[in-house]
């Protein structure tokens, strides 16, 4: 198989201004966040974002002005609150977002995947979602039931995932733990994909645990080793969310000099992701992520 | 019995509104039915805990829509993240399983709701503050409750800050289907299921069957039906005759709370501070 191994700044040429970007993300979970950092350094414009729950990512993305869509189910840090640059945003008009039902999103991104023009979902049957949305429309069943929802095919330019573990050709593992929609349909659903790993192994090892092989690399265009390249959102089960880090930036992104001093100190300031774990605490604090000690 | 529960366990002496919404919440969990829950859904999390614990012990429950029964331990400080589903039976991958589960029919047929805003036909939403493309404040979306309210399941609101703001006449934008205008409308577009009960800090509401408009069921203890008025943004129905005062938790109940399922007081982070 071809080797896809390269760096973070080479896998970021993949993402030009504009591109629509599916970014794999919970409130608080999950999100490739050493690639998001990357785009914001060398500052994307124009990008959609494509997520199922965006959290930390797209208030920095949104604090950065890298983007002005975004398509998904919801923002929100949870414990943390509301995403409040993202929001202010969005209530300015400097950010158009497409909101969609659970079940809408996977079928957009689902016939997207398959080459199908549209899926249908039986979800946001009398909300106003529909209305508001022109990649959303009722039709009726061919076969003589109730109407459905026929939810228009989702293409994103590129995808954003972040595993485990990883061969040199991108071939992805997922240890054992919960695992979103996201990961599975996103990068199917995508022109291009790249990967960001906890660490990248010898292919032999993947051989001894093939079922946790969630992707096969051959639909994957680079693969980038960045330990801790979640952070700060958690990697179950090898470290929790920072909640400290997360507090810090609600602080911060009160005004909008806040929010760019903190990306200034954690995000452009930083040389590298090696400087960048240095700044938000090093090894102790690390070693305490392990421990889910979030504050 | 599970561990440690005491059957007629006299009501509580001492008992807190989120302890007392948590009981009422519980109680419409039973034996039999599969539970979940989304995020910031510490009084859910905890009603689930408190049926398993005593009146329903074979309750199943989906903790964050991924972890298949996990080992009951003190709520964490998210509802959805690894803590809460640790040492699950299984982990129910949510783009294969959850949805083709909850879109079946058969399954998780009772969902709990937490919305920014909450109509008098129990539309709810979280979606925005005024116009959808231009709103005042953008709520942070739909997500999961877009499909829930047209899909069939048993709704059950939970709103621990009743105020004009959270229970209006009309919600600003229906992200959640109720009952849409009232009367037949929901089930003239074909859909089954929908809200059931409002659980509120001050009181609790129902739907009266024909207008399908919200109606006041029972006041908390200390809370007047006056001061639930003055405080919704519509009028509720009254029930013909006295209006009910809610149980309150049994001292079990509270000691649950309290002492196994959320010792750390998680629950209490859903109240506004007054």
């Amino acid at each position: 198989m071809q080797v896809k191994q390269t760096t973070l700044a080479e896998a970021a040429s993949l993402v030009s201004d504009g591109d629509l970007v599916a970014l794999q993300s919970m409130a608080t979970q999950a999100a490739p966040m050493a690639m998001v950092r990357e785009l914001i350094r060398q500052r994307r414009r124009d990008l959609g974002l494509v997520c199922l729950v965006g959290g930390i990512a797209v208030d920095w993305l949104a604090a950065a002005g890298c983007i002005d869509r975004f398509i998904g189910n919801a923002v929100s840090m949870e414990q943390f609150g509301l995403a409040q640059r993202y929001r202010r945003a969005v209530e300015d008009g400097r950010i158009r977002m497409e909101e969609l039902s659970e079940t809408a999103l996977l079928a957009r991104l689902g016939a997207g995947a398959r080459n199908l023009p549209f899926l249908v979902t039986r979800g946001m049957i009398g909300t106003d979602l529909i209305a508001v949305n022109e990649n959303l429309t009722m039709i009726e069943d061919p076969f003589g039931g109730p109407p459905v929802v026929a939810c228009r095919a989702l293409v994103p330019d590129v995808a954003l995932i972040h595993c485990h573990r990883a061969d040199r050709c991108g071939n992805v593992q997922y240890e054992p733990t919960a695992r979103w929609p996201d990961v599975a349909i996103m990068p199917k659903a995508a022109r291009r994909v790249i990967v960001t790993t906890e660490q990248i192994v010898e292919s032999d090892v993947l051989r001894t645990d093939p079922e946790r092989t969630v992707l096969p690399g051959f639909v994957v265009d680079a693969v980038v080793e960045v330990p801790w390249g979640a952070h700060p959102t958690s990697f179950n089960p090898r470290y929790g969310y920072d909640g400290a880090l997360h507090s810090a930036w609600v602080a911060a992104a009160r005004s909008e000099e806040g929010a760019a001093q903190f990306l200034e100190r954690y995000v452009h300031g930083p040389a590298d992701h090696e400087s960048y774990l240095a700044a938000v605490g090093g090894e102790s604090r690390l070693a305490a992520l392990t421990r889910w000690e979030a504050e | 019995m599970p561990q440690g529960a005491r059957p007629d366990s006299p009501p509580a002496q001492d008992w807190t509104p989120d302890e007392l919404m948590i009981a009422v919440l519980a109680g419409c969990f039973a034996d039999g039915d599969q539970a979940c829950n989304g995020m910031a859904s510490f009084l859910p999390v905890a009603a689930f805990q408190l049926a398993k614990l005593t009146h329903a012990p074979d309750l199943v429950w989906l903790a964050g829509a991924v972890g298949l029964e996990p080992r009951p331990g003190p709520i964490p400080a998210s509802t959805l993240e690894a803590p809460l589903w640790r040492d699950a039976l299984m982990y129910v991958e949510q783009f294969g399983d959850f949805w083709t589960l909850a879109l079946n029919g058969r399954w998780l047929q009772k969902f709990c709701v937490g919305a920014a805003q909450l109509d008098r036909f129990g539309n709810a939403n979280n979606s925005v503050i005024g116009d959808y493309h231009k709103p005042k404040v953008r709520l942070p979306g739909t997500a999961g409750l877009g499909d829930m309210g047209s899909i069939g399941k048993q709704l059950y609101f939970w709103n621990p800050n009743h105020s004009p703001r959270s229970l209006v006449a009309e919600v600003d934008f229906v992200s959640c289907a109720g009952y849409l205008g009232g009367g037949d409308e929901r089930e003239r577009l074909g859909l089954t299921g929908g809200p059931e009960l409002v659980v509120t800090n001050l009181c609790v509401l129902d739907f009266e069957p024909q207008s399908k408009h919200m109606r006041l069921r029972s006041v908390h203890p200390g809370v007047t039906v006056e001061q639930v008025l003055a405080a919704t943004g519509f009028e509720p129905l009254l029930p013909a005759g006295e209006v009910a005062v809610t149980p309150v938790p049994t001292a079990e109940q509270v000691r649950l709370i309290r002492e196994v399922i959320d010792p750390h007081g998680m629950r209490r982070r859903e109240f506004r501070r007054r």
